[in-house]
């Protein structure tokens, strides 16, 4: 049971980040509790977030929610979406500011609380995974002029192309009519999945060009994408493949072999 | 643009208006109108796309879009009568439609019969600029929402889902990542928030990746802080000036509240497109909302109230009929929906019979899990079959 704690503890510290939302977070939550006169706000922003918390941590809890949900294990933490964490601390500040009598000391007080919250936090558009989008679609440019120069035209037959690994995110949200011989599920490493083209064009650190080839055959691509600085065993065109075009850094092949056979 | 100012404002907007006549006086404001419309909207939406997507083997969403399109037609159109109806009746004046809006005036500070706490009431200068800085931090974020791109893996499922839904007609039934075909993905596919962009994103023209990515954060960002105002407007009830400073406080939380990216926060305005960002940040907000809205109702919800109930007793189903429609919309944002707010409907649930000691409330919590049982029960048996 201890161990199931320390897990749950873990998960909570994790949510948290650096500490200090959850420091804000049970300040204003006693705050509220010692200073509140109704009681209804007492119970539903003081009382009920602490008890929600505290059942967080609770080995129970994480136990019942694991057996219901087979990724329970990863997504614990989704039960502190529950608690009323913005609620409560934005109530409990706007209590002690106004709590203040004079006009000059609430502002002051307000300047004070919006500077912790920024100083303590993390601006979100900062973020790692963020960055200024290229376009509307919010995918990489790159992208965008690969698919336009391999999409099938209106009436035509999909087609299959193998991309490199930083691309396979975004091809097919922007065209679904690409089809690909592996996508996401073999990025994602603890999933873990075999997959006979990703084994040859993404794991080793010099592409088989002939390997290349004959996986893709296997699996009916078309187009074979390569980033120019890619390192290659050998030349995909001797392979019997034609270099299409280069965008954005990236070699487009065609394979007429598997095109013919449509 | 135009398209998606009918389909995203306009028509949700009517649908608000046909049915505000079940808001109590004091609560059928303009926002709580459109926060009712959409919610009617949804549920509306699951109501017909699930069976589409079950039923229907080819085309399922060129089908799903002509009876949702029929239905949000009707409804509109039912709401613009309404409106016209209500406006010819008692006057062409926005107060016709939506009486909350009132601000306490002379007559009714003097009134005894009157309770202006509860009407709204003019700002000073100091916090109509609060109201400024918040506008001004909202726009800054919905404008962010389309300048800056968040990347996240999910939307490799997600996003395409809805894309395919568009470009291929189907309903969940072709595997996002290859493209190859495959059965329906149970776990994700009755929560069809997908299938509601991809609609979206027929009506208006427009490709649903710029839909999901560039579009819809405009709205959920407006329509979350708008129930963080509706949450505000009854903990603050007393003391409105309060108000704009809560609401620069809370976007302050999400602006700065990427301390890790599990947090709801990080959800919000990294992820806002996704049916988990929703829940999270619109769902269970919704619910805290509609129980906070029931306990004032009750009486002593603030310590100078006087006993008397806020809402007549012909109002005390509405907030259980919300509750229903929010359930509805948890289901379409995503199955966890189902479960977690269940789960805050309950613990809720048990602090609002022990104020009001009234057993009726068990009964409008019961009913208004209806939706989520069929859900669970739609869910298990596709799993089991």
């Amino acid at each position: 049971m201890y161990g199931i704690f320390r897990e749950c503890y873990v998960s909570l510290k994790l949510y948290m980040g650096n500490g200090a939302l959850l420091v804000m977070f049970l300040a204003a939550a006693i705050y509220i509790l010692a200073t509140e006169k109704s009681i209804k706000k007492k119970v539903v922003l003081g009382i009920m977030p602490l008890v929600m918390v505290v059942g967080f941590l609770c080995p129970i809890i994480k136990k019942a929610y694991v057996k219901v949900f087979s990724d329970g294990t990863d997504t614990y933490y989704r039960l502190l979406w529950l608690v009323p964490i913005y609620l409560v601390i934005g109530f409990g500040a706007c209590k002690a500011i106004f709590s203040l009598k004079k006009s000059m000391h609430q502002r002051v007080a307000l300047v004070v609380t919006l500077a912790v919250i920024a100083i303590t936090g993390t601006f979100v558009y900062t973020g790692q995974y963020m960055s200024k989008a290229e376009n509307l679609y919010h995918i990489p440019q790159s992208v965008v002029d690969v698919v336009d120069v391999i999409a099938p035209k209106e009436g035509e037959p999909r087609v299959r192309a193998a991309f490199p690994d930083e691309m396979v995110h975004f091809v097919r949200q922007y065209n679904t009519n690409i089809l690909m011989p592996y996508g996401r599920e073999m990025v994602v490493t603890q999933w873990d999945y075999y997959n006979s083209v990703y084994e040859v064009m993404v794991k080793p650190e010099v592409i088989d060009a002939e390997a290349l080839v004959a996986a893709t055959r296997e699996t009916k691509c078309s187009y074979i994408i390569l980033n120019e600085e890619r390192a290659i065993d050998g030349d995909l065109t001797e392979q019997g493949l034609e270099l299409v075009d280069t965008v954005d850094g990236y070699l487009i092949y065609a394979d007429p072999e598997v095109i013919g056979q449509k | 643009m135009h398209l998606l100012v009918l389909w995203l404002l306009i028509i949700p907007f009517l649908i608000g208006i046909l049915f505000n006549f079940i808001l109590p006086v004091v609560r059928r404001t303009v926002g709580i109108t459109f926060i009712l419309g959409y919610l009617v909207y949804f549920g509306c939406f699951e109501v017909v796309a699930i069976p589409c997507m079950l039923k229907i083997t080819y085309n399922a969403f060129s089908y799903c879009t002509k009876y949702y399109t029929i239905i949000s037609l009707v409804l509109a159109a039912a709401g613009l009568i309404r409106g016209l109806w209500v406006l010819k009746r008692d006057g062409f004046n926005v107060l016709s439609l939506f009486p909350g809006e009132t601000h306490a005036g002379a007559h009714e500070l003097l009134s005894p019969r009157s309770d202006p706490k509860m009407l709204k009431m003019n700002y000073s200068l100091e916090s109509n600029i609060y109201w400024g800085i918040f506008f001004v931090l909202l726009m800054f974020q919905m404008v962010m929402s389309v300048v800056m791109s968040s990347f996240d893996g999910d939307d490799a499922y997600f996003v395409v889902e809805s894309l395919l839904a568009q470009q291929a007609d189907v309903m969940n039934t072709i595997l996002p990542y290859t493209g190859t075909s495959t059965s329906l993905d149970i776990r994700h596919a009755l929560a069809v928030i997908t299938m509601w962009i991809a609609f979206i994103a027929r009506q208006s023209g427009i490709h649903a990746t710029i839909v999901s990515h560039s579009v819809i954060p405009c709205l959920v960002i407006a329509l979350v802080y708008l129930v963080y105002v509706e949450i505000a407007r009854i903990l603050f009830r007393r003391r409105q000036e309060i108000i704009p400073v809560f609401m620069i406080i809370i976007s302050f939380l999400m602006i700065f509240g990427n301390v890790s990216i599990y947090t709801n926060a990080t959800f919000f305005l990294t992820r806002t497109w996704q049916g988990k960002a929703i829940a999270c940040n619109q769902v269970f907000p919704l619910i805290f909302w509609v129980f906070l809205w029931m306990l004032e109702d009750t009486g002593h919800f603030h310590s100078t109230n006087p006993a008397k109930t806020v809402s007549d007793d012909h109002y005390m189903i509405t907030p259980w009929v919300m509750l229903t429609l929010i359930n509805m919309l948890a289901g379409v944002c995503t199955s966890l929906g189902i479960f977690f707010g269940g789960g805050i409907i309950a613990l809720l649930t048990l602090i609002l019979l022990f104020f009001s000691r009234r057993w009726t409330v068990l009964v409008g919590a019961v009913l208004c899990e209806i939706p989520s049982v069929i859900y669970l029960l739609l869910y298990l048996s596709i799993w089991g079959g």
